[in-house]
């Protein structure tokens, strides 16, 4: 694609500008800070994704993981406002989904160990992280204020924390895992998923594409599931006092 | 022979509130003491920290000051699941668990790995005038009064030494109330439990009480061995001797 095509394509962003303009909506400002952002970080990082593949440095793969690590874990913490210590909770669950994923994948030899595969597939694992620890910190804190009469009369009648928290973070592991289950159901019917259209796009054999997408959704599904597991335990202790008693969350 | 329950020298503040900054003393080193079973009113005007000793009492909420003991021992050194077994707090607004009545039933059989004893549950639910329910019936469906009943009776099969009744009957009719104290005054007899009900009506603290403890002032008035109708009487004298104090 040359860089004119490319900037044909801006014609869309100034079609919602003008849109927002007209209606008043009030979201050009977004849209263009928005649209630059996007450019320059995706451009950005396909210059250091090419000078990465070339160098094979493990180094530089573990710098750029670490980083999306950072960055997703603060960004799902957001999410956790009125609970301490959320974002060393979340990173410390990326980091654990993503050793396992590369092992298991690179252990398996699903894919090859080198920064071509690695980085863009940790990028997936660490984006579908950071968007079911955001699901799931929203829908504890949720979860948490509706059902305060259900967990102290759970505790007034002897319960522990693990047995009275039971039921809500049930409720807030299945309501963070709805994405990734309604993506399973409807992939190939409603949506053809990014990551298979790029590569058909680029030319692979469709088959093969569709290999690979399979191997992301079944592998997404097990670290979503295995993400909000997790979380869930990690959160115990943040919701109670040490002496057992259901903290109020209120906005920090 | 250590007492039943005994609270020493509790205290609790709270924000003073009305827009005022600082904080007021809602229970001021309040002292109690529970020798053996028995049924107690805790009564006192709206805003005097009734619900939220009650809930201090459940570990439910922290004091800033003072000591609990349950059979001589110590609230501090004791596992919060084995002291709120043994004092267990029921709510005003009777919060049914997820599934059906059998379910809510044996939820503490469920927490504590002890066998269900369902003759007992049986015998309650008759006993509560709640033999018409199907055991399988949603806990949710149930009405206001028959939610209450099943509350109570959740909290009964604990079989706790203490129970603090958080105005049980405030949101029931006459009937439903009456049925649900003599379901409670029965279990007292029988089985020893202490209660403390909170009320605000001295008839029903004159049915269900042996004495009264009146929250007035951040001070805990203990009615000792007045009985109820005359510690009516007396409590403004008794009132006046402890604001001079």
């Amino acid at each position: 694609m040359t860089l004119l095509a490319l900037s044909c394509t801006l014609i869309f962003v100034f079609i919602t500008m003008f849109v927002s303009f007209w209606k008043k909506i009030g979201l050009e400002k977004s849209i263009a800070i928005g649209s630059i952002r996007a450019a320059v970080q995706l451009l950005a990082i396909g210059y250091v994704l090419q000078y990465i593949f070339k160098t094979e440095s493990l180094a530089f793969i573990l710098i750029i993981v670490l980083i999306m690590i950072a960055v997703a874990s603060w960004n799902a913490s957001k999410r956790g406002d009125g609970l301490k210590g959320v974002f060393w909770r979340i990173a410390l669950t990326i980091v654990a989904m993503e050793a396992f994923m590369m092992l298991f994948l690179i252990g398996l030899k699903l894919i090859e160990p080198t920064p071509q595969y690695i980085i863009p597939l940790s990028g997936m694992t660490i984006g579908n992280a950071m968007i079911v620890a955001g699901l799931f910190t929203t829908a504890v804190k949720r979860e948490v204020e509706t059902s305060r009469g259900e967990i102290e009369t759970l505790l007034s009648l002897g319960a522990s924390g693990v047995q009275a928290l039971q039921g809500p973070m049930k409720r807030a592991v299945k309501f963070s895992m709805i994405p990734t289950i309604d993506s399973l159901k409807t992939v190939g019917l409603v949506q053809l998923p990014g990551m298979m259209t790029g590569m058909i796009i680029a030319g692979a054999d469709p088959v093969e594409a569709v290999r690979y997408q399979l191997l992301i959704l079944f592998s997404h599904t097990g670290s979503a599931a295995m993400t909000s597991m997790i979380l869930s335990m990690l959160y115990q202790k943040l919701l109670f006092t040490p002496d057992l008693r259901l903290r109020k969350i209120g906005r920090s | 022979m250590s007492a039943i329950f005994e609270i020493k020298q509790l205290s609790k503040r709270i924000p003073a509130g009305d827009g005022l900054s600082g904080e007021r003393l809602l229970l001021n080193h309040i002292n109690a003491v529970i020798q053996e079973p028995e049924s107690i009113a805790m009564m006192g005007a709206s805003g005097q920290g009734k619900s939220t000793l009650l809930r201090i009492l459940a570990c439910l909420e922290s004091a800033d000051e003072g000591e609990l003991y349950v059979h001589g021992s110590s609230c501090r050194s004791m596992d919060r699941t084995k002291w709120r077994s043994q004092v267990c707090y029921v709510a005003q607004q009777a919060v049914m668990l997820p599934g059906s009545v059998e379910d809510n039933l044996r939820t503490v059989s469920r927490l504590h790995g002890t066998a269900y004893e369902e003759q007992l549950a049986i015998r309650l639910m008759d006993r509560s005038g709640l033999d018409s329910i199907t055991m399988k019936k949603s806990a949710e469906d149930l009405s206001g009064g028959e939610k209450q009943r099943l509350a109570l009776i959740r909290s009964l099969m604990l079989r706790p030494s203490v129970l603090l009744l958080d105005e049980v009957t405030a949101s029931l009719d006459a009937v439903s109330g009456r049925l649900i104290e003599e379901v409670l005054m029965d279990w007292h007899n029988s089985e020893g439990t202490s209660m403390l009900w909170v009320t605000h009506h001295a008839d029903q603290a004159r049915r269900v009480a042996s004495r009264a403890w009146t929250l007035e002032g951040g001070k805990l008035l203990d009615s000792g061995s007045h009985s109820l109708p005359d510690w009516e009487e007396d409590k403004e004298e008794l009132l006046g001797s402890v604001n001079q104090a």
